[in-house]
């Protein structure tokens, strides 16, 4: 009677979790399935609002948040998204499933600080360790590139991921040179007024975000993609001619409301600095912007290969942004 | 590494020649089933990297030719000679600080009292929780990776002591009492020595804990040695290189436990060769 009762106990847990388990699998049916490699902050407010107007157009898409981008890269090969947003450039060339970048969202945008107590520019970070992202990140690829143009070589690089953390560390003086994103710069100038110095970078022109699918999903949902494309491009023109949009995008689609009403000022100067610095791609990116993208990428390591003779057919199907241009006009 | 697992074998081979010798010549010889096992392991890897299961799958020979690329050009070294630092030390300090306060908790029932309920919540808790709260203590080096290994490597090496010790034999106990044995005698020639084996069980298994807390550290803190070399070709789409890696450290931590049974059983512990 005891083996019994626990058989049954045992085959019901057993029933249960199979039943729990199912529907999860069958519930993953959305038209368009975007993956966010990163958790949304107030530098996708862009990006959120186009997809909300394509929401609005009736494209059905479903968001789908990641917390790595290697992960959104996989997601898309593997066939759980079908769009991703990132620069998988290395995973374009290494791995032998066609993935296409179809839009730039913006370039890349990074500050080299250093502590002022210790450095004032960049020859005096000769031989001196500097922290970045990852080993091969866009933030290595910046330093190295800023260190080539100035005829210095950095000593050890050490590797600490997240702008914030390297923000912390910055702050509490256990590193004295590192590179941040602009909403971590801007924190440490509101923190440590005085106590930093942004060392200048000549402009790089790099994606820093980019959307991308295999080749058959842009093949066969070219309508959608096309008002996907369409809605980035117009938000993206729209915050670069009044950087204050971006606030208003925020209340009116009600996007990222955990962070509250206080960071409507910080969103406005990002998107400030966004649209002086022209870091949101206006034309979607393209052919230009490939180039540029081989220029940095290969030099971060990320791809192969000598960037004049890499093919933008090869990473790029610009068909999407050639037809929005010719539908809202370049700028 | 063929040295500790041949040893090994053998302890185990003097264990099943008695108990098997009728069945076989093959039975005898478990260094060749082992390696049978090892084949047939790799051969089910490259049908699988061949098929392939996923793109992010490499073949068992891709893996091996990687394996030797990373040796070649000293990466791999590199990488444990970071990784080893905190493991080791984290290991080290588990291992005395855990067998020490097992011990006492086993004979001391207020420090039972007072330290147990602590390593039982820690134990059932999921630790990997824990690590971005020791970064935030601890900062991102050396230290906050030692921490994460012992977090989760000294919980379960303090109750496998402490319920050893408070599990002795009676009848020993009463037989030390009876031969007038002092306290210490009572620690030192019963208690501890007839609570070795699940002392040891828990060392081993703290050891392996270890490992499991340098790999986490190093993907979750920061990205050094293994972590590191996980991380950057996972980045590259190396993903020979990247299994590669994955591969030789659980290699390394299960030749580590081999070798801990073989010292222990050699060392600390003849008597229990061969029973």
């Amino acid at each position: 009677m005891a083996s019994m009762t626990r058989r049954t106990i045992l085959a019901t847990a057993f029933a249960a979790a199979l039943a729990w388990s199912l529907p999860l699998s069958a519930a993953n049916a959305g038209d368009m399935r975007i993956a966010f490699g990163d958790l949304p902050g107030i530098e996708s407010i862009q990006t959120l609002a186009a997809i909300e107007r394509a929401k609005e157009r009736g494209v059905n898409v479903e968001l789908i948040v990641l917390n790595d981008e290697d992960l959104a890269a996989q997601a898309i090969v593997g066939g759980q998204a079908d769009v991703g947003i990132g620069a998988p450039y290395t995973l374009i060339q290494k791995v032998g499933v066609p993935i296409r970048i179809f839009a730039q969202i913006s370039t890349l945008r990074f500050f080299p600080v250093v502590n002022s107590e210790f450095y004032k520019e960049w020859k005096d970070l000769d031989g001196q360790e500097v922290a970045v992202q990852a080993r091969g990140s866009g933030t290595e690829a910046v330093m190295l590139l800023m260190a080539k143009n100035h005829g210095i070589k950095l000593g050890n690089i050490s590797y600490v991921p997240g702008s914030e953390v390297r923000r912390n560390a910055l702050l509490q003086g256990t590193i004295k040179a590192s590179i941040v994103d602009a909403a971590n710069r801007r924190a440490l100038e509101a923190e440590a007024p005085g106590k930093f110095i942004v060392l200048p970078v000549e402009d790089l022109g790099a994606s820093d975000e980019a959307l991308f699918a295999t080749a058959d999903y842009l093949k066969n949902n070219a309508a959608d993609v096309d008002i996907l494309v369409e809605e980035l491009m117009k938000t993206a023109r729209e915050i670069t001619a009044n950087p204050a949009v971006a606030v208003e995008l925020r209340n009116k689609y009600k996007l990222l409301p955990d962070l509250g009403a206080e960071a409507d000022s910080e969103i406005t100067e990002y998107y400030k600095e966004t649209a002086e610095a022209g870091s949101l791609a206006l034309n979607g990116g393209g052919a230009d912007a490939a180039k540029d993208d081989f220029a940095f990428f290969s030099l971060a390591g990320q791809i192969e290969g000598d960037p004049a003779s890499l093919k933008v057919e090869d990473f790029w199907d610009v068909s999407a942004i050639d037809r929005a241009v010719a539908k809202l006009g370049k700028k | 590494m063929a040295v500790s697992i041949r040893t090994d074998g053998e302890a185990a081979g003097l264990a099943s020649s008695s108990n098997r010798s009728a069945t076989g010549a093959s039975w005898d010889q478990p260094i060749l089933l082992r390696l049978v096992s090892i084949a047939l392991f790799a051969g089910i890897w490259e049908v699988a990297g061949r098929i392939p299961v996923s793109f992010a799958f490499p073949t068992f020979s891709d893996t091996v030719v990687a394996f030797f690329g990373l040796l070649a050009d000293g990466s791999l070294a590199t990488a444990y000679l970071s990784t080893l630092q905190p493991l080791v030390l984290g290991v080290v300090l588990s291992a005395f600080l855990g067998v020490s306060l097992g011990t006492i908790c086993g004979l001391w029932r207020t420090g039972e009292w007072l330290v147990i309920p602590v390593f039982i919540v820690l134990q059932a808790a999921p630790v990997a929780a824990f690590i971005p709260m020791v970064t935030f203590v601890y900062g991102i080096g050396m230290t906050a990776k030692t921490l994460a290994v012992m977090i989760l490597a000294l919980p379960v090496i303090v109750l496998n002591t402490y319920k050893a010790v408070r599990n002795v034999n009676e009848s020993l106990l009463v037989m030390c009492r009876s031969f007038l044995g002092t306290n210490w005698q009572t620690v030192a020639k019963i208690i501890l020595p007839d609570a070795s084996p699940v002392i040891f069980a828990g060392l081993r298994l703290g050891v392996a804990a270890g490992f499991v807390g340098v790999v986490l550290a190093e993907l979750l803190i920061t990205p050094t040695g293994i972590g590191d070399l996980i991380t950057f070709h996972r980045s590259r789409a190396d993903y020979a290189e990247m299994y590669a890696t994955i591969a030789s450290i659980i290699a390394l931590s299960t030749l580590t436990l081999v070798f801990l049974q073989w010292v222990e059983v050699r060392v600390f512990r003849p008597e229990s060769r061969g029973a």
